[in-house]
């Protein structure tokens, strides 16, 4: 009984394995997406848009860039930064994930109302990633918040005569 | 002696668990703490980023050799081919393009100042070819608080048309393009940019915008857009002896025009 106890691997480890896997797809496919639009638009390609031309005003918008970056390449950069999050162990790992996911998903919103409100036009690779974004801001918020550290083992009863001679020891 | 030995597990364990939770509460309080401090900090990050996003080139009314040098590429462009109206090129043409289109709406600005459109005028329309037809579309200035200006500087547009320079007064209006939503679309604006016009008559210009034939063709454009499902600008629509197609992209490269105008010739 106390064997299976010990060998068993608490709850929340196992829920932060699956999280970990999940937001690793996630951030894989939102390197996609902002890799595509990258290229397409460093290449003077036109991106592959199912509406007629709302990938394209949306890429001529002002809102398209940042400083001279364009938004998808800093997206692009985002995913790459939370993938890399995945490999920094413990709370500094889950913090950055959730800091880079958060910001991506506050300016995927304010992206999109550009879209509805100013721009006119929606760009199903924009609604994409600001989807993936959404998604990944609330897997990398559960993580955060969730996770629990495997619990200390619970101290053994030393006996007096034990604890004497330990004492005896560090003298 | 057994019971004693019991009273003082019980006091062991129970300073254990009283140690885990004092443990416990403290790593959730630090925890909250990080994420509170993280939600914050986003905040802060996306503020800044929508502040640079909303800023840049505030465009608007140039002046001085800014203004004579825009001038200038704009009478490169446009010197010599016909103009009547709001049509610019033969009228003769074989192949018409109709551009949908809202003064104050910054892809027909990227349209018209870098996508295909400079290099059709400078070939097709220049040659005789291609003529194109302007119509007044409302998409950016009615989605924005100043939408009742929208009239007044499509009719201002056509004024000068009047005067055969329409086209003139459009490429000046997208070189001096504002930023969306600023209002900065007023009289001095509007006058600003007539002013800039080579051989305009300014008090005929003036005059000619009360003209309420101008109004009813602002209104007359709109209505046809709407019946034939015009739902963005610019909208391109080519129509010639094998028929009409409309461009698929918003902003179409010469290549892309040029293609439309061979599959309607």
């Amino acid at each position: 009984m106390s064997t299976a106890v010990s060998t068993a691997r608490p709850r929340s480890i196992s829920l932060d394995g699956k999280l970990r896997i999940a937001i690793g797809v996630l951030s894989v496919i939102g390197i996609g997406i902002g890799g595509y639009l990258t290229y397409t638009h460093y290449a003077g390609l036109h991106v592959l848009c199912l509406s007629s031309g709302g990938c394209e005003t949306v890429q001529h918008s002002r809102y398209s860039k940042l400083g001279g970056i364009p938004v998808a390449t800093l997206g692009l950069a985002g995913y790459i930064g939370i993938l890399i999050s995945l490999g920094i162990r413990g709370e500094a790992g889950r913090a950055l994930g959730f800091a880079l996911a958060l910001v991506g998903f506050l300016f995927s919103m304010y992206l999109t109302y550009r879209e509805a409100f100013t721009i006119h036009a929606y760009c199903q690779w924009c609604l994409g990633s600001a989807t993936v974004m959404t998604l990944l801001a609330i897997l990398t918020s559960v993580r955060m918040l969730r996770f629990e550290a495997a619990p200390a083992a619970p101290r053994k009863p030393v006996s007096r005569a034990e604890r004497r001679r330990q004492m005896a020891g560090r003298r | 002696m057994a019971s004693r030995t019991k009273q003082k597990e019980e006091a062991r364990a129970r300073r254990l668990a009283e140690e885990r939770a004092r443990a416990e509460r403290a790593r959730r309080d630090r925890r909250l703490r990080t994420v509170g401090a993280i939600v914050l900090g986003a905040i802060i990050v996306v503020a800044v980023l929508i502040v640079v996003s909303s800023g840049g080139k505030k465009g608007g009314l140039q002046t001085g050799t800014e203004a004579s040098a825009t001038a200038t590429a704009v009478n490169g462009l446009l010197t010599g081919i016909p103009q009547s109206g709001a049509t610019l090129g033969n009228p003769n043409a074989p192949v018409t393009m109709t551009y949908y289109g809202d003064y104050e709406c910054p892809v027909c600005q990227v349209f018209t100042l870098q996508g295909g459109f400079p290099q059709l005028v400078q070939n097709d329309v220049r040659q005789g070819k291609v003529k194109v037809v302007y119509k007044s579309f409302c998409t950016a200035t009615c989605n924005g608080p100043g939408k009742s200006v929208f009239n007044t500087q499509q009719v201002a547009g056509l004024a000068a048309g009047k005067q055969n320079l329409f086209w003139q007064y459009t490429e000046l209006f997208y070189h001096e393009q504002g930023q969306e939503d600023t209002g900065y679309v007023n009289e001095n604006y509007l006058t600003g940019l007539a002013k800039q016009i080579p051989g305009l008559n300014l008090t005929t210009w003036q005059a000619d915008r009360q003209d309420s034939s101008l109004a009813t063709q602002v209104a007359s454009d709109e209505t046809d857009g709407h019946t034939i499902g015009v739902n963005g600008t610019p909208t391109l629509i080519f129509k010639g002896p094998k028929g009409q197609v409309a461009a698929t992209q918003a902003v179409p490269s010469y290549a892309q025009l040029e293609s439309a105008v061979k599959q309607v010739s």
